[in-house]
């Protein structure tokens, strides 16, 4: 097997200790930032990170089917502990099959 | 007399379902059968990530390789690698026979 390094889904998490990984966050929220730490939980700690908020804006009285505006919101934080529950998906810093960008860490830009 | 009337039957013998005509096996099996697979996860949110099923544990915490998630049917983002928790997961579909 060619990911043999690979035997339960936390070896993933592992692999991306010190470096820059995207997290998908509950509530529209998604960090980039260094991986530190983490647990059982999936509680981590991250550095230098940048959290991406995406507020849904629908305006009063628009008709159905009218898209919604989607206002994105960003701050930095220097370190931060993330509570465990709220992690949906950890995205790792590269590919480990191809080495490509494929696996860029930057969330594409919305508009 | 009532201690003599005999307690009336059970109103309802219900058999016992009758087993499955093929057995295809523990839901554990079929994960451990899909591993290694192409698969699609879906999430409680309702979207969906197709990829190559590395691995998974038993809170279904998954491993999933050459990721894309699609909303409504539509490529929103590609991961190479990805960690899924599992108490987002809502079902694991095999997308290639196995």
């Amino acid at each position: 097997m060619e990911n043999s390094s690979i035997q339960e889904p936390f070896d993933l998490i592992r692999l991306s200790l010190s470096e820059r990984v995207f997290v998908k966050l509950r509530g529209d929220r998604e960090l980039t930032g260094i991986l530190h730490a983490y647990d059982g939980h999936m509680n981590l700690i991250m550095s230098d990170v940048e959290e991406t908020i995406m507020i849904v804006d629908v305006a009063e009285g628009a008709p159905a089917g009218q898209p919604a505006t989607v206002n994105v919101a960003k701050r930095k934080m220097e370190m931060l502990f993330v509570r465990g529950d709220g992690v949906i998906l950890v995205r790792l810093p590269y590919c480990r099959i191809c080495r490509c960008s494929c696996n860029q860490v930057s969330p594409p830009s919305r508009t | 007399m009532e201690d003599s009337t005999p307690p009336p039957p059970p109103e309802e013998q219900s058999p016992p379902p009758p087993p499955p005509a093929t057995h295809t096996g523990s839901p554990t099996d079929f994960l451990k059968g899909v591993v290694g697979k192409r698969v699609i996860v879906r999430l409680t949110s309702g979207m969906d990530y197709r990829g190559v099923l590395s691995c998974l544990d038993g809170y279904m915490n998954i491993a999933l390789e050459q990721t894309e998630e699609h909303v409504n049917g539509v490529v929103t983002n590609r991961y190479g690698d990805a960690f899924i928790r599992g108490n987002n997961v809502l079902y694991i579909s095999a997308a290639e026979a196995f």
